[in-house]
């Protein structure tokens, strides 16, 4: 991991903690200390032997704290003052609440001892930083972890996917390719069996994930045939760059923003084009205006042919 | 460089050892690393105690004798330095470092990993059972994520500059109170100075880094803080009647209320849906084109069926 060297507070902080660890980890390997704390091999050394240099006033091997790591194996004598545990800082607080948030509710509800259990870390937490954290995940922990294991162990999952472009919830058979990030939302890249072709899927889409068996080879991806759109945003352009995932920046003007955009799904785009009727305009290509004129027929005639209330 | 490293680590064990106050002259003379003009010495001091107060570690300031005020001396508690969640079993250790790891590769990741560090150091093997089946993750690339937290722990004023549903650039100055995410984003709430009352600021709009502005510690946080009403109050509630076609409009399915009567035709369902902000459901409604039908209230039909016909005019 590529890391940027650590300032001289930051490297205190570090022994502080290679202390109480070591004392409860006596003879643990270099390798696995090094991985622990995330440093490489010559930075711990180079850790270890400054902590070496610390004790008590004085600084005869007496005070000193007493390292033995030249076998490889690590292990600690005379640091009984800094033996305990440091305390979390409160930004570790924060993120210890925001993360015990995410695992409450993705939790089984039968399991009450851990929802218990994460109440009581979580009011003494509160009492200690206040309640300035929280956090509504959008994607169920549970699912995340079964598709980790499928994609390790080559497994398909059957998944009920409820997709925004169909307005559909379907349910597929799929293997599992790899997970990243689009704009921000967690997606699983994966060959679908049941549509034959290779298929991304958002992570909050998902409304069930069970595995499988095993996977059977997945075709060679072809090309990905991408949409592109020339679009003139009119008004709340804010709002009409976020729902077109187009990326924004502070503007002068305020005078229509010309920007492209595109995607694999004519779909999401034809029903972002229906939502933004109001402030954005489709320029090309004039098949997408032929497209979207068609779809504003076909709801006036709806409209037309049905009698409201007043 | 590793002289200033090593001078805060004995420096924190000769405060730590001590169970009385140590004067700073006996520091000095006593603590490795003070060296040069008493000037010099001093200034060394009063950054090391600011770098250690940084790092979480009270430095407690005491007389020895309260009628002679006249040299104060300095320690550190144990109690004030240790892990403060006290005595934690094997599932308490399972869920705080599980909650920590939810922060692998996300912006506050040097934090999750001394975090981590210090709970393993408790020496309490993890509920290995249980790790298996969760595996939380949080989605936070936005460094100012970790900006606002850290403004929020030490009370620090943040400005910066918003960009509004115009795109224009709108210089904001705020008491950063609490951090939330919602519906895949992540916000900051606080009390914005200029406009004089508390606002939310979702962290993707936001142009820029966060800058801290002056000191520490100018603002209290309130202790009756609610973040999810700052969510809801942004506008009153008003309640639409759509009809659906059969099996679609699903998120607006789960999120209304089947009409008992029905005018519906055959083949639609009625709903009542409920909504706050006007312009954001109208383009929720046309996203679905003609499978969802507004039948009331008439103005906000008449408002769909204005944009289906400007539609038909600019592209028909």
């Amino acid at each position: 991991m590529a890391k940027t060297q650590s300032t001289p507070v930051e490297k205190a902080a570090r022994l502080l903690d290679l202390v109480p660890f070591i004392s409860t980890h006596q003879g643990i390997a270099l390798s696995e200390l090094a991985e622990e704390f995330n440093l490489s091999e010559s930075e711990l050394l180079s850790d270890l032997n400054t902590l070496w240099m610390c004790g008590l006033p004085g600084y005869t091997p007496l005070e000193l704290i007493d390292l033995e790591f030249e076998s490889g194996y690590v292990s600690i004598r005379n640091a009984e003052v800094l033996q305990i545990v440091r305390l979390l800082t409160k930004q570790e607080l924060v993120i210890i609440l925001l993360g015990l948030d995410i695992l409450r509710s993705s939790l089984d509800s039968e399991r009450t001892d851990l929802q218990d259990a994460i109440s009581g870390l979580t009011i003494k937490i509160k009492e200690i930083i206040g309640n300035i954290a929280t956090a509504s995940p959008i994607v169920d922990s549970t699912h995340r972890a079964i598709i980790t294991q499928a994609i390790g162990s080559r497994m398909d999952l059957i998944i009920k996917y409820h997709s925004a472009i169909r307005d559909t919830v379907t349910e597929r058979v799929i293997t599992p390719l790899e997970l990243s990030l689009d704009h921000g939302f967690e997606i699983l890249n994966a060959y679908c069996q049941s549509a034959e072709g290779f298929r991304t899927f958002r992570l909050d889409n998902m409304r069930s994930v069970e595995l499988a068996g095993s996977s059977v080879s997945v075709p060679e991806q072809g090309e990905i045939t991408d949409y592109q759109w020339q679009l003139l945003i009119k008004s709340r352009f804010r709002t009409s760059s976020e729902r077109f995932r187009s990326i924004y920046k502070a503007r002068e003007s305020t005078e229509g923003e010309q920007v492209s955009v595109n995607s694999f799904s004519q779909d999401w785009l034809l029903r972002n084009a229906m939502s933004t009727l109001a402030s954005v305009e489709v320029q090309t290509p004039l098949s997408a205006r032929t497209l979207i004129a068609q779809k504003c027929q076909q709801s006036l005639e709806l409209y037309e042919s049905w009698s409201f209330p007043k | 460089m590793s002289r200033k490293t090593e001078r805060l680590v004995n420096l924190t064990i000769a405060l730590l050892a001590t169970k009385r106050y140590i004067t700073k002259s006996e520091i000095f003379r006593t603590v490795d690393g003070y060296e040069g003009t008493d000037d010099s010495k001093e200034r060394m001091f009063e950054r090391d105690k600011d770098d250690l107060r940084n790092l979480g570690i009270e430095i407690e300031v005491g007389t020895f004798d309260p009628l002679f005020e006249d040299e104060s001396g300095y320690r550190i508690k144990p109690e004030n330095y240790q892990f403060q969640l006290g005595e934690v079993n094997a599932q308490e250790i399972t869920l705080l470092s599980l909650a920590a790891e939810a922060w692998r590769g996300a912006s506050m990741g040097p934090s999750a990993l001394s975090a981590l560090n210090k709970l393993h150091a408790i020496g309490i093997e993890s509920d290995t059972e249980l790790l298996l089946d969760l595996a939380p993750a949080i989605i936070a690339q936005d460094a100012n994520l970790t900006i606002a937290i850290s403004a929020i722990t030490s009370k620090t004023v943040l400005s910066f500059v918003y960009l509004n549903e115009d795109l224009q650039p709108q210089n904001r100055v705020l008491e950063p109170y609490a951090v939330t995410s919602r519906y895949g984003h992540w916000y900051v709430f606080g009390n914005d100075l200029d406009r004089k009352a508390t606002r939310l600021f979702r962290l993707d709009r936001i142009s820029g880094e966060f800058k801290l502005q002056g000191r520490s510690g100018t603002y209290e946080i309130p202790s009756d803080l609610d973040v999810n009403n700052a969510f809801a109050k942004s506008a009153e509630l008003s309640t639409a009647i759509l009809f659906l076609r059969d099996g679609r409009g699903l998120n607006l399915r789960s999120r209304g209320l089947q009409s008992a009567s029905t005018s519906a035709p055959v083949g639609w369902q009625e709903f009542a849906v409920q909504y706050r902000d006007r312009e954001r459901f109208v383009e929720e409604i046309l996203w679905y084109g003609n499978d969802v039908i507004v039948s009331g209230p008439a103005d906000l039909r008449v408002e769909i069926l204005s944009h289906l016909k400007a539609g038909v005019a600019t592209y028909g």
